[in-house]
């Protein structure tokens, strides 16, 4: 996986991404997407402290709530980028490591995986890698931030 | 753009919490940042967000008592509220709330925090969000994401009723709802204990939170009325917070013991000795065993030594080996015979209390 770094914060070239939702989105070989979280989202929540996934089957629009994650001090939506149902949740990985999104964001660190109704239609939406990159740098430098992920 | 300032007054318990979920959630990049105040016309219960109702709260003490419970969309922990907070929520758009939580609090807690110095408390802001003074905590506060807003949420504690918050609480002894309440009224104070006759009136004490607020954001604070969006939010949500889903949500999150303050907690364990069962109800603070009660029913003589042992482990560091030595030494000076029951037991069990576990279920 190749990635674009900045001060810390990673964004592979494989993933697009909805900044505004600080999500990271990629075409699975299935017609399927999966999901998570970005590297500056994880590290501005915070170490996850229990995380409630939406059921499986459930159907979302755009914008609407796949998960709810709360950290040390935030409770907060995980909003999905693109309409679809959800055929997967990582939920089996978090009950091993409630750390996995703060230790491999873009891994072992997925959130969900969806069949989505719009693709095309929606993915336009979506910023590819470099173009994303663009926009989080700006918002770093802004915020004066750092990545940091958890240690093994 | 101006900062609008809802007062809602005394209203109706649930809507104490309904209002600030609805105008979060009827919140626009369009929308006006708010500031909305509000106080419960009785007590009740609160659960977090991802707390299950019945392992957090004693559910027969509050239907026997007609307090109602109900759960935030907001994390931390199960907390008693009443008549004599006022609770303030500041709700602001995300696209205007600083990108880390850190920073969230930081902006916003300034506001609270230099009204109670307004008032003629030294209080200060202890990351990430406890607001304290001399050590003791004199307002808990939250955040969270809910719809396109961020809210933080806290409240001015007029007085409280530290001995209902420790009945409210679903507890694993007795032994540990009279440390809760100890520690209550050591670590968590209130502006009428800390002001007496000088404390400020209810309106005083209003006036100047949304003076402080409005200053330290640099905002224009002006009074509005709720929208009819937003009072159908408050309809839509009247509904989510009674419904028996969001109550018993399953699957949550469990913490190891009570949180009393940032830094502050009280715990309990049992360990089966080959003497007996010993159990240690403790508060540690900062890391140092701050109190302890040890009981059980294990053998000792003297009968009295338990209390000066407990006293003698008091002022700890929470290290097994510290622990361990000093109730050593205090078993040779005191001669103490207590079959099945080593000085390793106590500091086991100490330890064992002490360790800190995030039951994620």
């Amino acid at each position: 996986m190749t990635s674009l770094i900045y001060r810390g914060c990673e964004f592979p070239t494989e993933c697009f991404y909805d900044v505004d939702r600080d999500v990271w989105v990629r075409r699975d070989d299935d017609g399927c997407v999966t999901m998570g979280m970005t590297d500056p989202a994880q590290a501005q929540c915070g170490k996850f402290v229990h995380i409630r996934f939406k059921a499986v089957g459930r159907s979302l629009q755009r914008g609407q709530s796949a998960a709810t994650i709360e950290s040390a001090k935030w409770v907060g939506p995980f909003p999905t980028p693109l309409s679809g149902e959800i055929i997967a949740t990582n939920e089996a990985q978090y009950k091993l490591d409630i750390l996995s999104a703060n230790k491999d964001p873009y891994g072992t660190g997925w959130l969900i995986r969806l069949k989505p109704i719009r693709l095309e239609e929606e993915w336009q939406l979506l910023l590819s890698h470099d173009r994303a990159f663009e926009r989080y740098r700006a918002k770093i430098t802004e915020q004066n931030m750092q990545c940091y992920r958890c240690a093994d | 753009m101006s900062f609008r300032v809802i007062d809602a007054g005394m209203v109706n318990w649930l809507d104490s919490q309904v209002i600030y979920h609805a105008v979060a959630s009827a919140m626009s990049e369009e929308s006006e940042d708010t500031l909305t105040l509000v106080h419960p016309d009785v007590p009740y219960a609160c659960i977090g967000y991802h707390q299950e109702l019945e392992k957090e709260v004693d559910l027969e003490y509050c239907a026997a008592h007609g307090l109602p419970i109900t759960r935030r969309q907001v994390g931390g922990g199960a907390v008693y509220l009443d008549q004599n907070q006022l609770f303030w929520h500041i709700i602001v758009h995300r696209s205007r709330a600083p990108y880390r939580i850190e920073d969230v609090y930081s902006r916003y807690l300034t506001g609270p925090v230099n009204a109670l110095r307004a008032m003629g408390i030294p209080a200060e802001h202890r990351p990430v969000n406890d607001i304290q003074v001399a050590g003791r905590k004199i307002g808990g506060t939250g955040a969270a994401t809910i719809g396109e807003a961020v809210v933080v949420v806290g409240s001015l504690i007029f007085d409280f009723n530290y001995e209902l918050m420790a009945r409210v609480l679903k507890v694993p002894s007795e032994k540990f709802r009279d440390k809760v309440y100890q520690s209550l009224r050591e670590y968590l104070t209130t502006i009428r204990r800390e002001l007496g006759a000088d404390a400020p009136t209810w309106e005083e004490g209003k006036r100047i939170l949304i003076a402080q607020i409005g200053e330290s954001l640099g905002q224009a604070m002006h009074f509005g009325e709720l929208s009819e969006q937003e009072r159908m939010e408050m309809a839509s949500w009247r509904k989510t917070l009674m419904s028996e889903e969001w109550l018993y949500q399953a699957g949550g999150l469990h913490r190891h013991g009570v949180k009393i303050a940032e830094s502050v907690h009280v715990r309990e364990a049992a360990y089966k000795a080959r003497g007996g069962l010993i159990r240690a109800t403790i508060r540690v603070r900062e890391q140092t065993l701050d109190d302890v009660t040890l009981s059980g029913d294990f053998f000792i003589y003297p009968q009295e030594s338990i209390r000066l042992l407990e006293q003698m482990l008091i002022g700890a560091p929470l290290k097994e080996e510290e622990l361990r030595e000093r109730a050593i030494s205090f078993w040779r000076e005191h001669q103490i015979q207590a079959p099945g029951l080593t000085p390793d037991d106590v500091s086991s069990v100490v330890m064992l209390a002490a360790n800190e576990k995030e039951l994620s279920l």
